[in-house]
């Protein structure tokens, strides 16, 4: 199949139970999709798993390969799991404790026994130093390098190879953290010192110090996991650079990324967003609802023409300052526990039958009744499970979990399935459309994409108690985060905290800030050293009115940058969102950012083959029960379905990767690219 | 009973994100700094009887379950119809459910073929509503009419028509007009968002499933919360704490509770509490069932109990209240209400003191107990114009819990304030300088869990006239007491240009006016500890050690524990020096609770029965002559026992004549703080 001049683009997402791994013909438009069991000791053996199944089941040379874009979990597993290296940190005097005070706000709230958070850097570790720069600059106490090399030495005997700088006012005036960076560097070379304005210069020290911390606690294993995958990427015969994806959506160098390991953080959930947007824009439908539901997580983002970003995201009890793709958790996932309270009401979630023991139909030992025994034991999914046979699924071992607590509610196994899968859908609900009032949107002018082992088995439960124009069923659901890896661009985010009134700012200030900022985007695409299509720049500022503390990010239109037109741009923008807007009222710019983007040459979807071989499985029928009653459904497969085909529902639609249950109500078509497009039958 | 135990998780879930989404349209369609930074907001469900049927638990102030809205429901009558919108923020016609002016509710009844189904309910706090001092509050204010404009219950809207009349009366009598209108078109918002989510699900399951539905939730909460108190012992549990009201001049005032638990209900009496005051710091709780200002700790301790408890008034059915009219937390009509933050924390403290007697392994030892907002304000020197600004919230470090340590720097009850980085202040306000913001070591109590520490704020101003207030500041006097063995936390300080000649102590703030080149540190208080310390793991002892949280000395002296910084924990030492302090106790009990001296000695001079008498004396009296009377008795047995003289409860009467006697007409003085 393979011809010599064949050229091939892989997109690896490395999660928690699988690996996904997708592979695009360049020419052709075939796709080839894997899933090789995650390795949680050394992540990068399952890439290489990945790659020796291509070249043996697929003829895919790894010579071949010409664009390699992965993704992995292993720095936010690091942090969660509190597994990350022992970082010292020097601070101003008087602010030792920034990290234990945190911004007070705990996390669970009506808890008396909340848990005390624990700091990444124990208090013994944190070293004042003798130094205090003014909000201006001004010295107010000068630094000394005998002080600072004191404290540097006392941490490195506590056992720090990791040291992170964090003086307060350094995201204007870094030249105290600058100048400790240095003098350490060269009494103790083999130590790794990193100042938390190099990272990310922005107002507000908490966070600041956090993001410099984060990194050198995930930093360590970071490097190792990166060095390691380059050179076992090398020995299976790739010859092309590894990309790793980014928390911004983007992409970048494997080495630039064992530098900066925290913009990695939240790659994940950003990789799928990723790939739905790069869907939507194919197809040509620029407002969606993603829904990607997996084991144990459900997360949803908004997607309106752009990628929606966030400056204010979270991992665990971390926030994060840097800019990420707005994703929101809503849920647990298809792992989730049903279970009965004291009063004997019907529950489900938040906790999740997680990958292991899993839930019960999986026979990893789970015993515990969950969603997708729901699924099972309704006919949903089929005992064949997913991933051509290899999941295979007991549905008496489902059947027997669902009547611990069906016998308790005076239910069958079917009828106690079926509440819980009303009660799960209840729950994402509740989740969901909140988030959709956060953003400010209307869910009827949307279409629903589902992705995730689950999220096509769910969506149109969802759906029919949401209002949504449509749902969108992308070919390869379970694996479009590594499509997203496969199509992502370069994109890096750059910051200046400037905190003035608009009108003390002379437009000569506003257009160096901006200049300055451009250049260092540029420069980091230069060191990229990647062939784009395209370069843009997306200049922005958080902006708001003097003494409300409510900010809007402006972005600039492409017009001439002075003082006055940034006022009118925020002005209108701020009517656009809140109705009204105060022109004689003075405004303050809070940061200027800019995103560069250097975009990557995209795989000709157009001519897609998302399944290599058409299935010439007959379509069948199974009795499905659910929403109160037994239906017989259509069974198809889904890589039997060509553009074009429609069918109603009730149906099942199986592939490789997920199921997809269409109840009863709806119509679906397969449009050319091979989604399928699902609509309420009128 | 709850027949469908399916549905009623798939309605409550469907309530839950009507609730979450009225919250998130007002959150992002207000835009003013109470808003945002202090989430004073709430966005709630109410049935047609006038209970909160679903309340958020992520978004907004998460105290609104408990508010008591039949009241007004009541007042407003049969006047109701599509389209209408009410308003109110008077807590004399509304029977508890405004507690003080600067929260505005707006609420729409949802009807469905012309019959009432519920109610959609918001409140703000709005940054001023008239009044004597801008924002309103003020803790020396004195009676109701100087903290802003009342507005009794009344229609915004009727049948959708505005009542501009109104309106542009209203906010023509605040500071904030143009801000008040943009948050309460906020609210409408949110109301108009809830109309039509509950449209849309009466189309789906029907008019009779939704009624059920309101009545089951509420029922089902009030289940779950009889099962958790019928888990506690039947009896009687009396506690009492005390407000430090000493800075506007009102002495110690008591809030006394007896807690009676039968039958899956708490009754709560709290009868022998101290008069209300010619200041703020009054708590209009109309003595109604399961007020919110009174259960915070109770709702809290349900929540901790039970983390999947529906959330709804059906939790504080079983919390049945009894307070004498005219007692601070049951004031009379036009009572100043401003400051009541400090007296609802306080009956939170009470209550978790009555209860941790029935429960001791379900409750933490006490925390700072106080929530308080230090700002500053400070003129510009140019244009003359006033800036004002948060320095930080100075609130203090948790109490100890069966489970953990406290938590330091952080109240676990007032779990969502935030703090303001010091970049971002110091970039506002130029002319303050922050010299320190940490943790204050050491002032945890000691516990086999240790009480979380204070912290120290302390700033520099380089500008005259700085004026810094503090309202709500607590546990001056009286640290956070220990439970079960572990001892007090610390008290709070504020020192005036510490480590200089002209250092002056100055207590808890009211107003304070500073000048170029003062310095104010203010430490709050650690909160108490759980437990035993000699239980403590020595090796946890000497961590804290070596992380700072505790001094040598204090891991010495009260955990038993010896090292050296540069050799480590000396088992050997530690171990000799636990049996000997063991050994010193001489098998007495641990205390249930360890207030510390100054309040033991505060006891040993006022003892319950005292305070008891005092009240019951002055309960029948008209509210002048109760207040006059209270205090003057207080004053008059203060300078009997001073002058050595003998004075018990039963003597109350005589000293009372006594005063009587003299002059009646004059009114104590007001102390200075």
């Amino acid at each position: 199949m393979s011809k010599d001049s064949a050229r091939f683009r892989l997109g690896v997402d490395i999660g928690g139970t699988f690996t996904d791994v997708l592979v695009m013909e360049e020419d052709s438009g075939r796709l080839i999709a894997l899933k090789v069991p995650s390795n949680r000791k050394d992540p990068e053996d399952s890439i290489i798993q990945g790659l020796e199944q291509l070249r043996e089941r697929h003829e895919v040379a790894p010579e071949a390969i010409h664009y390699f874009s992965h993704g992995t979990t292993l720095g936010v597993n690091t942090l969660l799991e509190r597994d990350g290296a022992e970082v010292g940190l020097l601070t101003t005097k008087g602010f030792r404790d920034i990290l234990e005070l945190r911004r007070l706000r705990l996390s669970k709230a009506n808890d008396l026994f909340a848990p005390r958070p624990i700091s990444l850097v124990p208090r013994r570790r944190v070293i004042e130093v003798e130094e205090r720069l003014g909000q201006d600059g001004a010295v107010i106490i000068p630094i000394e390098k005998a002080s600072v090399l004191a404290a540097a030495r006392r941490l490195i005997e506590m056992g720090a190879r990791n040291i992170a700088i964090c003086f307060l006012h350094s995201y204007r005036h870094d030249r105290h953290e600058r100048q400790a960076k240095a003098w350490i560097a060269e009494a103790f070379p083999d130590v790794y010192v990193i100042t938390s304005s190099e990272l990310w210069p922005q107002q507000r020290e908490y966070e600041r110090c956090l993001v410099s911390v984060i990194n050198g606690y995930i930093g360590a294993r970071m490097r190792t996991y990166f060095d390691t995958l380059q050179v076992k990427a090398k020995q299976a015969g790739t010859q092309c650079r590894i990309f790793s994806t980014k928390s911004n959506g983007g992409v970048m160098g494997v080495e630039a990324a064992g530098d900066r390991p925290v913009e990695t953080l939240l790659s994940g959930p950003a990789s799928g967003v990723i790939g739905a947007a790069f869907i939507g824009k194919v197809i040509g439908d620029e407002r969606l609802i993603t829904l990607d539901m997996g084991g144990t997580s459900v997360d949803m983002a908004v997607i309106q023409g752009e990628v929606p970003y966030s400056n204010e995201n979270t991992v665990g009890d971390y926030p994060v300052l840097l800019p990420a793709v707005d994703v929101s958790a809503i849920g647990a996932g298809g792992g989730s526990v049903a279970w009965l309270d004291a009063e004997g009401v019907l529950k489900v979630g938040p906790r999740s039958a997680g990958a292991r023991p899993g839930p019960a139909c999986y026979s990893r030992g789970g015993v515990e009744p969950t969603v997708t025994d729901a699924y099972a034991a309704l006919g949903i999914m089929s005992p064949d499970g997913l991933l051509g046979g290899e999941m295979k699924l007991d549905i008496d071992k489902a059947r027997t979990a669902l009547a611990t607590i069906g016998d308790k509610l005076g239910k069958t196994p079917e009828q106690t399935a079926d509440a819980i899968l009303q009660v799960a859908t209840a729950n994402i609900y509740a989740e969901l459309v909140p988030q959709l009032a956060r953003r400010g949107v209307d869910g009827n002018e949307f279409s629903l994409l589902a992705y995730g082992a689950a999220g096509p088995t769910h969506v149109f439960m969802l759906a029919r108690e949401l209002n949504v124009r449509r749902v969108l069923v992308p070919p390869t659901p379970g694996l479009l985060c590594a499509l997203g890896c496969l199509v992502a661009d370069l994109r890096a985010d750059f910051v200046r905290s400037l905190w003035q009134e608009a009108d003390e700012l002379s437009d000569q200030t506003l257009q160096k800030t901006f200049a300055g900022l451009e250049a260092d985007a540029r420069d980091w695409l230069e060191r990229q050293k990647v062939d784009v299509t395209q370069t843009y720049l997306i200049r922005s500022a958080d902006m708001c009115y003097a003494g409300q503390s409510f900010e809007l990010n402006i972005v600039f239109p492409d017009e001439p940058l002075t003082v006055e037109a940034l006022k009118r741009w925020f002005h209108d923008r701020y009517e656009l969102v809140y109705g009204f807007a105060d022109r004689s009222n003075p405004i303050r710019i809070l940061e200027a950012r800019v995103q560069i983007v250097g975009v990557t040459s995209k795989p000709n979807f157009d001519a897609v083959r998302p399944f290599t071989v058409a299935s010439r499985k007959p379509v069948t029928e199974r009795r499905v029960y659910e929403h109160g009653k037994a239906v017989t459904a259509s069974i198809r497969q889904r890589s039997a379905l060509n553009p074009g085909d429609t069918f109603d529902g009730p149906a099942v639609v199986e592939q490789y990767d997920t199921t997809i249950y269409i109840p009863e109500g709806f119509k679906v078509s397969i449009d050319r690219w091979h989604n399928l497009i699902g609509e309420r039958r009128k | 009973m709850i027949d469908d135990k399916i549905g009623l998780e798939i309605l409550s879930n469907r309530f839950q994100a009507i609730v979450d989404e009225m919250a998130q349209a007002l959150f992002r369609t207000a835009h003013t700094v109470f808003i945002k930074e202090t989430q004073d907001y709430g966005a709630v469900l109410v049935s047609p009887g006038g209970e909160v049927f679903a309340a958020s638990r992520r978004y907004g102030v998460l105290m609104m379950v408990g508010m008591p809205m039949d009241d007004v429901i009541r007042i407003m009558g049969d006047d109701v119809a599509e389209g209408d919108i009410f308003i109110t923020n008077d807590p004399v016609s509304t029977g508890g459910m405004c507690t003080h002016l600067n929260d505005v509710f707006l609420w729409k009844p949802v009807f469905r073929r012309g019959k009432l189904i519920c109610y959609a309910w918001t409140f703000v706090h709005m940054s001023d509503v008239g009044g004597r001092v801008s924002g309103s509050i003020a803790p020396s204010s004195t009676e109701l009419v100087q903290e802003g404009i009342r507005i009794p219950p009344q229609k915004l809207f009727r049948a959708g028509k505005l009542d501009e009349t109104f309106l542009n009366m209203f906010l023509a009598n605040t500071r904030t007009g143009e801000q008040n209108w943009g948050d309460m078109k906020a609210c409408i918002a949110a109301l108009s968002t809830a109309e039509r989510r509950m449209a849309e699900l009466l189309e789906r399951y029907g008019t009779p499933a939704i009624e059920k539905g309101i009545v089951n939730v509420l029922d089902y909460a009030e289940m779950q919360a009889r099962r958790v108190i019928s888990g506690v012992p039947d009896g009687e549990y009396r506690f009492s704490d005390f407000i430090e009201a000493d800075m506007v001049g009102q002495g110690m005032l008591r809030i006394n509770l007896k807690l009676t638990i039968a039958g899956g209900e708490m009754h709560m009496d709290f009868t022998g509490t101290a008069p209300q005051v010619r200041a703020a710091l009054n708590l209009p709780s109309f003595s109604k069932t399961g007020h919110w200002m009174l259960i915070t700790g109770v709702v809290n301790w349900l929540c901790t109990q039970e983390p999947n408890i529906a959330y709804n008034a059906g939790l504080v059915r079983p919390m049945k209240v009894h307070i004498p009219k005219g007692t601070l937390i049951n004031p009379e009509p036009g009572a100043a209400v401003g400051a009541r933050y400090s007296t609802s924390h306080k009956v939170c403290d009470v209550i978790i003191g009555a209860l941790a007697q029935a429960v001791p392994d379900q409750l933490p030892a006490t925390d700072s107990g106080q929530g308080s907002i230090l700002m500053v304000a400070v003129p510009d020197p140019t244009t003359s114009e006033t800036k004002v600004s948060v320095i930080q919230p100075a609130v203090g470090g948790s109490g100890g819990r069966p489970v953990d340590d406290g938590v330091d720097g952080t109240m676990v009850i007032l779990n969502f304030l935030k703090n303001v980085p010091t970049e971002l202040l110091e970039r506002e306000m130029p002319t303050i300088l922050i010299r320190q913001y940490g943790l204050r070591e050491d002032s945890g109590g000691a516990g086999r869990y240790r009480g979380g520490t204070g912290s120290i704020i302390e700033f520099e101003t380089h500008a005259p006239y700085s004026t810094v207030t503090s309202r709500n500041m607590e546990r001056y006097v009286f640290p956070p007491a220990g439970r079960l063995g572990g001892t007090p936390g610390t008290t709070g300080y504020t020192l005036l240009n510490p480590d200089s000649n002209r250092a002056r102590d100055i207590g808890k703030i009211d107003i304070l006016e500073m000048n170029a080149g003062d310095v104010l540190r203010i430490g709050t208080q650690g909160g108490g500890g759980y437990g035993d310390p000699l239980e403590r793991p020595a090796a946890k002892v000497w961590d804290d050690v070596l992380d700072g949280y505790v001094s040598e000395r204090t891991a010495r002296e009260k955990y038993g524990v010896a090292g050296d910084p540069t050799t480590g924990l000396d088992a050997a030492a530690t171990e000799k020096l636990r049996a000997e302090m063991r050994k010193a106790r001489g098998g007495k009990p641990l205390k249930a609770f360890d207030f510390g001296p100054v309040r033991e000695a505060y006891h040993e001079r006022w003892p319950s029965a005292m305070h008891d008498a005092i009240s019951a004396i002055v309960q029948p009296m008209p509210r002048v002559q109760r207040q006059m009377f209270y205090r003057a008795l207080y004053e008059e047995i203060d300078r009997m026992i001073d002058a050595g003289e003998k004075v018990t409860p039963a003597q109350v009467p005589a000293v009372l004549a006594r005063i009587q006697g003299g002059s009646p007409e004059r009114a104590p003085a007001r102390r200075a703080g």
